[in-house]
């Protein structure tokens, strides 16, 4: 329903802390996820969970590389 | 320092009924100990019941080093030093968390739980990604276990765990045989005591049985305990030195005389009925047999205890100073022996508790008092006279003999002159 959101919970390790929300603004149902020590803001979709599922060990530690993509060396 | 005049020091510090006070207030011997023993030999750092899920880890230590020890996502158990490969800090801080990767607070340097370096914010200042591959997290050059008991060797080289536990891997069978499932699991929670003494001092006494008469008396009274009687004059139980440092108390012969079966856990098999249905499932017509042996009572050198309900590690900070961390043992499966074993793990070395006060006591005055200037030798001649050797030929003496403190410095003579 649009507008509607369901709220997963908190997770919190000593390195992150991520508020998960089911959002339902768009057409279809997607994953909020909230980085609670700068209020940044990303979203999955069922397909691109669905993939992190699949993921082979280390796949997701290339994207842990904060050169990659939040603290770019080149920025 | 030629080995002649290595061995001339030992000589003139370990006698075979003496050891030498300074042993245990040099801060020059305790960093050598350190080199020569903490840093080389096998040393047990945890469990993997701790590290349950794959990327769960828990801070552990070797001594004074700080170590991470992680379960990566195929299983597989790392022991990670905690110090950044970029300026040193620690990489953990909480005692233990499930993720696959660490980042350092400090300059938000990222490493997998498998110590890999998987990258720094703003690489261009490092002229791109070269590093990656040079800075991972220290690690414990080798890692293996035994009964799901974890330890690290900081030496590439040098006999395997097994080789080091010899005759001591019965203690880690047999305890391991009293838990239905075959498995035992440290989940309970750890007390950490700190106490101001040499290492050494916490190490000579887990297996002393000439001491729970007079500094447990007050517990054994007030429990209305008949542990006292096992390490008394009249009691059949020896103390047995298992080579390579390791100790025993072993309290079978005593128990075998007693016929009681789970004497040794101050109970009988109608309080926990569904735990001796358990076992007999597995063990059959030898469970009663296993009930009344009961779990060991051994100090694997250099710093687990296993005291038959509950497990003590050892972890020197310094010459004079030195923690001592403790859990309860649970058996896999089992939760009203569980329950019973955690009860008396509180009871005794818990912060109310008697037992681990009365040692710690013990502990700190043996500090204070052997920095007196004379005499300036303790004596471990108990029993010298009457050492004799076991149907595996291993040295053992009566219960309150000093067999397993000669036993001990006789190992940590060999590592401390070994090259």
């Amino acid at each position: 329903m649009a507008g509607e959101r369901v709220p997963l919970g908190e997770l919190s390790s000593e390195f992150a802390s991520v508020q998960l929300t089911i959002d339902h603004d768009g057409n279809g149902p997607r994953l909020r996820i909230e980085d609670l020590r700068t209020g940044h803001v990303g979203f999955l979709d069922p397909l691109e969970l669905e993939t992190l599922a699949w993921l082979p060990e280390g796949a997701l530690h290339k994207l842990l590389d904060p050169s990659l993509l939040r603290w770019r060396g080149d920025a | 320092m030629t080995s002649a005049d290595l061995a001339n020091r030992w000589d003139s510090l370990i006698e075979p009924g003496r050891v030498h006070g300074s042993l245990y207030t040099d801060p020059d011997i305790y960093a050598a100990e350190l080199e020569r023993i903490w840093y080389r030999t096998w040393v047990y750092v945890g469990h993997v019941s701790e590290v349950p899920e794959p990327n769960d880890y828990v801070l552990k230590s070797i001594g004074p080093q700080p170590v991470i020890m992680s379960r990566d996502k195929q299983g597989q158990i790392h022991l990670l030093l905690n110090r950044c490969s970029h300026r040193a800090n620690l990489v953990c801080d909480a005692q233990k968390g499930n993720s696959s990767a660490f980042r350092c607070p400090y300059h938000g340097w990222t490493f997998s739980n498998t110590g890999k370096l998987l990258g720094y914010p703003f690489n261009s200042g490092y002229d791109g990604t070269a590093l990656k591959s040079e800075l991972g997290l220290g690690r414990v050059a080798r890692v293996a276990s035994y009964q799901g008991f974890v330890f690290g060797s900081f030496a590439q080289d040098g006999p395997t765990l097994e080789e080091h536990l010899g005759a001591a891997t019965d203690a880690f069978d047999r305890l391991v045989r009293l838990s239905p499932t075959g498995e035992v699991e440290l989940t309970a929670g750890w007390l950490k005591h700190k106490v101001k003494a040499n290492w050494k001092m916490l190490v000579e006494n887990e297996t002393d049985g000439y001491h729970p008469q007079f500094v447990h008396a007050s517990i054994f009274s007030v429990a209305d305990s008949g542990i006292g009687e096992l390490y008394g004059d009249k009691s059949v139980a020896v103390c047995r030195d298992l080579g390579n440092g390791h100790t025993e108390n072993d309290l079978r012969p005593e128990f075998r005389r007693l016929d009681q079966p789970l004497g040794w856990f101050g109970t009988d098999p109608a309080k926990v009925p569904g735990y001796v249905d358990q076992l007999t499932a597995v063990h059959g017509d030898n469970t009663r047999e296993i009930l009344i042996d009961g779990s060991p009572h051994v100090m694997v050198f250099p710093n687990l205890f296993i005291a038959e309900i509950q497990l003590f590690v050892i972890q020197p900070l310094a010459v004079d100073e030195t923690v001592q961390h403790v859990t309860a043992v649970q058996y896999k499966g089992s939760p009203d022996m569980n329950r019973r074993m955690l009860q008396q793990t509180i009871g005794s070395v818990g912060p109310a508790g008697f037992l681990l006060a009365d040692d710690s006591e013990m502990y700190e005055r043996n500090q204070r008092g052997v920095h007196a200037r004379t005499p300036e030798w303790l004596t471990i001649k108990r029993g010298l006279h009457r050492e004799r050797r076991d149907e595996n030929d291993h040295v053992i003496g009566d219960a309150t003999d000093e067999v397993p403190q000669r036993a001990i410095w006789k190992h940590y003579r060999s590592l401390m002159e070994g090259q």
